[in-house]
């Protein structure tokens, strides 16, 4: 059962791709009419470093799902700084579609995003900061489960550290303790924080 | 019993609306995503929809918007967030949501409002 349509492999017709394929015509031609168009200049710039911002800009602006798809794979294997810039960007669009689309692609830069997180975790907008927390939940970094435990012994959204018990169910070490009994104390009048962290702390014991 | 179908990427929210939902003597299905969720909704029918926004795959606006397109019996859904502005609520019943929720939920808001849905209560 298609559900929903997600990507798209049709064939770049023979003239298509025998036109300009220099990273200057490529990039020109992020703006053409024709999605196959956008697709395939796309993901020709993966060998085009210079490509990162303009790829960024696009993201934003792009409608058709398998070119947003390809940019995204494009900028994840440039992943430069305008490359991460771009992605972090993309948090605080209106879409969930692509913000969920730029977590995706964060999550596969473990050492590119690492060095941006704290400001992430920080971040003004507390939105911005849930979908930070998001991008740890597979984020192969040592830095994890810190991080996490910075969220929920300085964050003051309830939501924010509700999403980083969530995870310190999944990944919380011993270290977890003494945080998850002072979140607890903070928000004692919170069902869900008093559920989660029940959770988080019965695992582990078990551990 | 009525059967309610909980969607939601996080473990444990699931897991705390299934223990209040529960309760509250309704049948509890769950899926982790809207493409999970519509295919649960095209094998059997529910009574009413819990759902999540921000999901991989298909997000709930996604999600309804699928739901709301097809040939089903069609139940109330709740569309409960973290996003607190204006601008989510109006998108959401704009896909179909009836009610829309601020995260997290307290146990008896959650089941008057399912109940109130269900036409168990009158709000």
């Amino acid at each position: 059962m298609a559900l929903i349509k997600t990507q798209t492999d049709e064939p770049m017709t023979e003239d298509e791709h025998e036109e300009t394929r220099d990273c200057k015509g490529l990039m020109a031609r992020l703006s053409a009419a024709d999605p196959n168009t956008r697709r395939w200049a796309a993901r020709d710039l993966m060998d085009c470093p210079q490509a990162s911002a303009l790829l960024a800009e696009r993201l934003s602006q792009e409608d058709d799902i398998s070119v947003r798809e390809v940019i995204l794979t494009t900028l994840t294997s440039l992943g430069d700084d305008q490359a991460v810039a771009g992605l972090v960007a993309c948090l605080r669009s209106e879409e969930p579609a692509l913000r969920n689309a730029a977590i995706e692609a964060m999550q596969r830069l473990p050492d590119k995003v690492a060095p941006i997180m704290r400001a992430l975790l920080t971040d003004p907008d507390s939105d911005v900061r849930i979908f930070a927390v998001s991008i740890l939940q597979s984020l192969c970094h040592p830095e994890v489960e810190t991080w996490l435990l910075e969220v929920i012994d300085q964050d003051s959204h309830l939501n924010v550290c509700g999403v980083a018990v969530d995870l310190l169910s999944e990944v919380g070490t011993e270290a977890a303790r003494a945080s998850l009994l002072r979140l607890q104390a903070r928000f004692a009048d919170e069902p869900y924080i008093r559920f989660a962290t029940d959770l988080a702390l019965g695992r582990l014991r078990e551990a | 019993m009525k059967r309610i179908l909980i969607i939601d990427d996080a473990a444990t929210v699931r897991l705390y609306h299934r223990e209040i939902l529960e309760t509250g003597s309704f049948v509890v299905e769950e899926a982790m995503n809207g493409v999970e969720a519509l295919e649960k909704a095209l094998q059997s029918s529910f009574d009413l929809y819990l759902v999540d926004i921000n999901m991989p795959k298909l997000d709930g606006y996604g999600f309804l918007r699928e739901l709301r397109s097809r040939d089903l019996p069609q139940a109330p859904a709740i569309m409960i967030s973290t996003e607190a502005q204006a601008f989510d609520e109006q998108r959401a019943y704009a896909a179909g949501a009836n009610l829309y929720l601020i995260k997290p939920v307290k146990p008896d808001q959650l089941l008057a409002q399912v109940r109130v849905l269900l036409g168990e209560l009158t709000p």
